[in-house]
Protein backbone atom coordinates (compact mmCIF):
# COMPACT_ATOMS: atom_id res chain seq x y z
CA UNK A 1 0.00 0.00 0.00
CA UNK A 2 1.32 3.80 -0.84
CA UNK A 3 2.03 6.01 2.08
CA UNK A 4 3.00 9.60 1.91
CA UNK A 5 5.59 8.97 5.08
CA UNK A 6 6.98 6.45 7.23
CA UNK A 7 7.10 6.33 10.50
CA UNK A 8 9.40 3.67 12.06
CA UNK A 9 8.12 3.38 16.07
CA UNK A 10 9.69 0.00 16.54
CA UNK A 11 11.36 -0.34 19.85
CA UNK A 12 9.18 1.98 21.27
CA UNK A 13 6.94 1.47 24.51
CA UNK A 14 3.59 2.83 25.07
CA UNK A 15 3.12 5.69 24.83
CA UNK A 16 5.63 6.84 22.54
CA UNK A 17 4.38 4.98 19.44
CA UNK A 18 1.01 7.22 20.07
CA UNK A 19 3.09 10.32 20.95
CA UNK A 20 5.47 10.25 17.56
CA UNK A 21 2.33 9.22 15.53
CA UNK A 22 0.68 12.38 16.91
CA UNK A 23 3.55 14.17 15.11
CA UNK A 24 4.12 12.29 12.62
CA UNK A 25 0.67 13.38 11.54
CA UNK A 26 1.16 16.31 11.92
CA UNK A 27 3.25 17.13 9.45
CA UNK A 28 1.38 15.78 6.24
CA UNK A 29 -1.53 17.10 4.61
CA UNK A 30 -5.20 15.95 4.95
CA UNK A 31 -5.71 12.97 2.65
CA UNK A 32 -2.44 11.77 2.91
CA UNK A 33 -1.26 8.59 3.97
CA UNK A 34 1.14 7.85 7.05
CA UNK A 35 2.45 4.24 7.33
CA UNK A 36 3.63 3.28 11.07
CA UNK A 37 5.93 0.07 12.20
CA UNK A 38 5.54 -0.53 15.81
CA UNK A 39 6.60 -3.48 18.12
CA UNK A 40 4.51 -2.52 20.87
CA UNK A 41 1.42 -5.40 21.44
CA UNK A 42 -0.64 -2.47 22.92
CA UNK A 43 -0.30 -0.42 19.57
CA UNK A 44 -3.28 -2.04 17.84
CA UNK A 45 -5.61 -1.74 20.36
CA UNK A 46 -3.77 1.91 20.80
CA UNK A 47 -3.76 3.23 17.11
CA UNK A 48 -7.63 2.14 16.61
CA UNK A 49 -8.48 4.39 19.70
CA UNK A 50 -6.56 7.36 18.96
CA UNK A 51 -7.53 6.98 14.86
CA UNK A 52 -11.37 7.08 15.98
CA UNK A 53 -10.58 10.00 18.65
CA UNK A 54 -8.73 12.40 15.76
CA UNK A 55 -11.52 11.34 12.92
CA UNK A 56 -8.38 9.88 10.57
CA UNK A 57 -9.04 6.95 8.52
CA UNK A 58 -6.87 3.33 9.59
CA UNK A 59 -7.16 1.84 5.81
CA UNK A 60 -5.08 -1.20 6.65
CA UNK A 61 -3.26 -2.85 9.54
CA UNK A 62 -1.03 -5.88 9.33
CA UNK A 63 1.88 -8.33 11.31
CA UNK A 64 4.68 -9.73 10.21
CA UNK A 65 7.13 -11.52 12.52
CA UNK A 66 6.16 -9.09 15.38
CA UNK A 67 6.02 -5.78 13.54
CA UNK A 68 2.84 -4.64 13.33
CA UNK A 69 1.98 -2.24 10.72
CA UNK A 70 -0.90 0.55 10.05
CA UNK A 71 -1.90 2.97 7.20
CA UNK A 72 -3.87 5.86 8.42
CA UNK A 73 -5.44 8.47 6.17
CA UNK A 74 -5.08 11.82 7.84
CA UNK A 75 -8.47 13.43 8.26
CA UNK B 1 -14.51 20.43 20.67
CA UNK B 2 -11.10 18.86 22.77
CA UNK B 3 -11.81 16.78 25.19
CA UNK B 4 -9.96 18.10 28.77
CA UNK B 5 -8.16 15.47 30.92
CA UNK B 6 -7.77 16.85 34.72
CA UNK B 7 -5.12 14.55 36.10
CA UNK B 8 -4.46 14.92 40.48
CA UNK B 9 -1.11 13.59 40.74
CA UNK B 10 -0.52 13.40 44.78
CA UNK B 11 2.13 10.14 44.87
CA UNK B 12 5.65 10.43 44.44
CA UNK B 13 7.14 7.00 43.28
CA UNK B 14 8.68 6.20 39.74
CA UNK B 15 5.29 3.82 39.32
CA UNK B 16 2.61 6.68 40.21
CA UNK B 17 5.63 9.02 37.30
CA UNK B 18 4.95 6.53 34.47
CA UNK B 19 1.00 6.24 35.57
CA UNK B 20 0.27 10.29 35.48
CA UNK B 21 3.18 10.70 32.51
CA UNK B 22 2.07 8.20 30.31
CA UNK B 23 -2.00 8.73 30.56
CA UNK B 24 -1.15 12.81 30.19
CA UNK B 25 1.22 12.52 27.16
CA UNK B 26 -1.26 10.30 25.57
CA UNK B 27 -3.93 12.61 25.90
CA UNK B 28 -2.35 14.84 24.82
CA UNK B 29 -1.18 13.42 22.00
CA UNK B 30 -5.05 12.96 21.33
CA UNK B 31 -5.36 15.80 20.98
CA UNK B 32 -7.05 16.80 24.76
CA UNK B 33 -5.92 19.40 26.66
CA UNK B 34 -4.61 18.02 29.78
CA UNK B 35 -3.83 19.58 33.21
CA UNK B 36 -1.69 17.70 35.80
CA UNK B 37 -1.71 19.07 39.60
CA UNK B 38 1.10 18.10 41.07
CA UNK B 39 0.12 17.83 44.99
CA UNK B 40 2.11 16.34 47.78
CA UNK B 41 3.97 13.64 47.35
CA UNK B 42 3.37 14.11 43.39
CA UNK B 43 5.36 17.15 43.36
CA UNK B 44 8.74 14.94 43.05
CA UNK B 45 7.32 14.16 40.04
CA UNK B 46 7.99 17.54 38.80
CA UNK B 47 11.04 18.60 41.37
CA UNK B 48 14.06 19.21 39.44
CA UNK B 49 16.20 16.91 41.03
CA UNK B 50 14.01 14.62 42.17
CA UNK B 51 11.99 13.61 38.97
CA UNK B 52 15.33 11.81 37.40
CA UNK B 53 15.47 9.57 40.70
CA UNK B 54 12.59 8.87 41.52
CA UNK B 55 12.35 5.59 43.80
CA UNK B 56 10.77 2.02 42.95
CA UNK B 57 8.32 1.27 45.82
CA UNK B 58 9.84 -0.99 48.58
CA UNK B 59 9.88 -4.70 47.54
CA UNK B 60 8.99 -3.47 43.90
CA UNK B 61 13.31 -3.46 43.13
CA UNK B 62 13.51 -6.42 40.73
CA UNK B 63 11.06 -3.92 38.04
CA UNK B 64 14.04 -2.54 37.41
CA UNK B 65 14.98 -4.79 35.07
CA UNK B 66 11.65 -4.97 33.31
CA UNK B 67 11.69 -1.10 32.67
CA UNK B 68 15.12 -1.66 30.91
CA UNK B 69 13.99 -4.39 28.64
CA UNK B 70 10.64 -3.17 27.59
CA UNK B 71 12.60 0.34 26.39
CA UNK B 72 9.93 3.04 28.05
CA UNK B 73 11.04 6.44 27.94
CA UNK B 74 12.70 7.78 31.14
CA UNK B 75 10.55 9.78 33.60
CA UNK B 76 12.84 13.61 32.20
CA UNK B 77 11.78 12.30 28.96
CA UNK B 78 8.24 11.63 29.57
CA UNK B 79 8.23 15.31 31.30
CA UNK B 80 9.66 17.24 28.16
CA UNK B 81 7.44 15.18 25.94
CA UNK B 82 4.13 16.54 28.33
CA UNK B 83 5.71 19.87 27.83
CA UNK B 84 6.05 19.81 23.94
CA UNK B 85 2.38 18.81 23.74
CA UNK B 86 1.18 21.79 25.79
CA UNK B 87 0.08 19.77 28.99
CA UNK B 88 -0.22 22.09 31.78
CA UNK B 89 1.92 21.32 34.87
CA UNK B 90 0.52 22.84 37.93
CA UNK B 91 2.52 22.72 41.74
CA UNK B 92 0.21 22.85 44.73
CA UNK B 93 0.99 26.36 46.26
CA UNK B 94 -0.09 24.87 49.69
CA UNK B 95 2.07 22.15 49.43
CA UNK B 96 5.71 23.48 48.24
CA UNK B 97 4.98 26.27 51.54
CA UNK B 98 4.70 23.25 53.41
CA UNK B 99 8.09 21.23 52.13
CA UNK B 100 10.05 24.44 51.72
CA UNK B 101 9.95 24.74 48.04
CA UNK B 102 10.07 27.59 45.66
CA UNK B 103 9.18 27.22 41.78
CA UNK B 104 12.95 27.30 40.90
CA UNK B 105 13.24 24.09 42.55
CA UNK B 106 10.79 22.41 39.87
CA UNK B 107 11.40 22.06 36.52
CA UNK B 108 10.75 25.35 34.11
CA UNK B 109 7.73 25.87 32.69
CA UNK B 110 5.07 24.68 35.42
CA UNK B 111 2.44 27.48 36.74
CA UNK B 112 1.68 27.19 40.60
CA UNK B 113 -1.42 27.77 42.31
CA UNK B 114 -3.94 26.53 44.67
CA UNK B 115 -6.82 23.87 44.66
CA UNK B 116 -9.19 26.21 43.13
CA UNK B 117 -7.01 27.08 40.25
CA UNK B 118 -7.29 23.07 39.38
CA UNK B 119 -10.70 23.21 39.93
CA UNK B 120 -11.44 25.79 37.70
CA UNK B 121 -9.77 23.52 35.27
CA UNK B 122 -11.37 20.18 36.39
CA UNK B 123 -14.89 21.92 36.55
CA UNK B 124 -15.56 20.94 32.80
CA UNK B 125 -13.23 18.63 31.91
CA UNK B 126 -14.61 15.33 30.30
CA UNK B 127 -11.87 12.67 32.70
CA UNK B 128 -10.79 13.58 35.59
CA UNK B 129 -8.23 10.97 37.01
CA UNK B 130 -6.40 10.93 40.37
CA UNK B 131 -2.71 8.81 41.02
Amino acid sequence: MNSDKVLDAKGLACPMPIVKTKKAIDEINSGEVLEIHATDKGAKSDLTAWVKSGGHELLQDSEEDGVFKFWIKKA
Amino acid sequence: MARKVAIIASNGSLFDAYKVFNVATAAAASDSEVAIFFTFEGLNLIHKEGHKQLPIPEGKEHYEEGFKNSNVPSIPDLVEMAKELDVKLIGCQMTMDVMGLEKEHFVDGIDVGGAVTFLDFAENADVTLTF
